[in-house]
This record gives C-alpha cells, structure tokens and sequence, in this order.
C-alpha cells in the first residue's frame, strides 16, 4: 500500500487563521449588537457602521497585499507571488462589492436613496472596484509568463486608485458621506470604537483565513497536476 | 421589525451569504482535489499490484 496523501504546506496556518477569524466574527457579532451603545443620531442603523467600515479597510489592505505581491512577482519571477496576488485581488474584490451593496442599505436607510452619484467616496470606491474586476478581464486575455508579469504590473498600477478613494472625502468640499476617522482622531465614544477595532481585526483575520485557504487550493492544484505528469511519464 | 432593523438585517445577512458561499466554493475546490489525489493512489495501488504479481510470475519461470 502506498503512503496517505502527503501534507500540504500552509494547511497549519489556514487552519489557526480559520479558527481566529471564526472566533473574532462571533465575537464583534456580539458585540456590535448586544453590548455596543446605540447612536444617538441614527439608532439601530448605525451598526452597519462596524462590519461596512471594517471590511472597506480590509479591502484595501487586501489590494496593498496584492501591490507588495506584484512587486515581489516582478522581482523574483515566482509563480507563487503571481497566486498570492490574484487570491488578494478576488477576496478584495468580494469585500469590495460587500461594501458598496451594505453601503447601498445603509444609505437608503439613513439618506433615503441607494446611491448618490455626486458624493466622491461613492464614486471614486466605484471606479477601484472597477479597475480590480478589470484585472481578471487582462489575466484571462494573456497566457502563461505574459499574464503573470502584466498582472504584477497591474496590481501595481490599479493600487494608485486606492489614495484616490481614500482622500477623496476628505479633500471634497461638499459631501453626504460621512467622515469618522480625521487626523484629529475618531469621531466616536470609547465603547463603539472598541467594538469597532474588534470588528477590524475580524475582518483582518477573515481576509487572511481566505487567503491562506485560496492559497492552499493552489498549491494543492499545482501538487496535483506535478503528481499527475509523473505519474504519466512513469 | 421596525424600520431601521430591517435594512441592518438585510447588510448582514448580505454580508454572511457571500461570504459563506466564497467559504463554500473554496472548500468545493479542495474537496475536488482531494477526491482526484484519492483516485490517483488507487492508480498507485493498482499499478503496484500488478508489478508485484509480474515479478512473483518472473521468480517462479
């Protein structure tokens, strides 16, 4: 009989991230809406604050890794950046569309419309989401050592948009979305900020668990398919 | 439900459905590539098998 399937590296850590992202979600889950005060101002709407505002960050933070992951590529010529880069590249994407759909509600809810095309945030994190879905648009279109080098480059390029969104409210003059976090700090009371933290470092470990998972699928993947040639050569 | 309630409702209930089916698909991936490394060690097996009853037949001509 031959050995059991061999380990594949990163199962470990996708496995500790899984775990820390599932206990920090329930936790900031509680927390927002059991122990978090309510706000004065808009109630029970606000509690989208927390999850809307900590996966926009982890969505950003998700295309710096795939900028830092393209530089890397571009170095190094290792396929392993170029997978570390698209898996990025898709978890962003997918909390990027979790922001606009709950940013969506919660501007219906508080401003009586689902979206107001003259508020800069708006529609400058519109055109980042656009520019990252238009990277799997050219990784489809090229092939091989082409798609991973204009793909690094990509990531490079399309993380510029990233500054574009994040200051564009704060330099516009006139704006309906609001700003919480200025350089003076945040506008917030202690109890809020806390849960909202908690909810960041949820998002934070839940982006990581799904990229050490992707990651692993890969690997796996690229495992098989080595396995498969020598088994055929054989 | 009052009427805020239900837009907070509707973001989170958003926001866990697409993660979970991301969950879902990734682990649909995995659990795809661990039947395919199964059927490769049944191949294994087999073809070791085999070479193993061809070089008893050989030892015993």
């Amino acid at each position: 009989m031959t050995d059991g399937p061999a380990r594949v590296p990163g199962q470990r850590a996708a496995a500790i991230w899984g775990v820390l992202a599932t206990v920090l979600v329930v936790v900031s889950s509680i927390g927002v809406f059991l122990v978090a005060p309510e706000d004065a101002d808009q109630g029970i709407i606000q509690r989208i604050f927390y999850f809307h505002v900590a996966i926009a960050i982890a969505s950003l933070v998700a295309f710096a890794v795939a900028c830092v992951a393209g530089i890397l590529q571009l170095r190094t010529r290792d396929e392993r950046w170029d997978d570390v880069g698209e898996a990025s590249i898709r978890i962003g994407l997918l909390f990027s569309v979790l922001v606009v759909i709950t940013g969506s509600i919660w501007a219906k809810a508080s401003w009586g419309t689902w979206w107001v095309w003259t508020d800069p945030r708006l529609v400058t994190y519109l055109i980042v989401v656009l520019i990252y879905a238009a990277y799997f648009v050219l990784r489809s279109s090229v092939e091989d050592d082409r798609r991973m080098r204009y793909s690094a480059i990509y990531a490079i390029a399309g993380f510029a948009s990233v500054p574009l969104s994040f200051y564009s409210v704060r330099v516009a003059e006139s704006f309906v979305h609001p700003v919480v976090f200025t350089s003076s700090g945040a506008n917030m009371p202690g109890s809020m900020l806390w849960w909202f933290v908690v909810s960041q470092a949820a998002m934070i470990c839940l982006f990581v668990a799904l990229l050490e998972l992707d990651l692993l699928g890969r690997r796996s993947e690229r495992a098989l398919r080595r396995l498969a040639m020598r088994l055929e050569s054989a | 439900m009052s009427g805020g309630a239900q837009y907070v409702v509707a973001a989170y209930a958003v926001i866990w459905f697409l993660v979970l089916a991301y969950v879902v698909m990734l682990g649909a991936r995995t659990a795809r590539v661990g039947r395919q490394v199964e059927a490769m060690m049944r191949m294994l097996d087999r073809r070791d098998a085999e070479r193993s009853d061809s070089e008893t037949a050989e030892d015993r001509t």
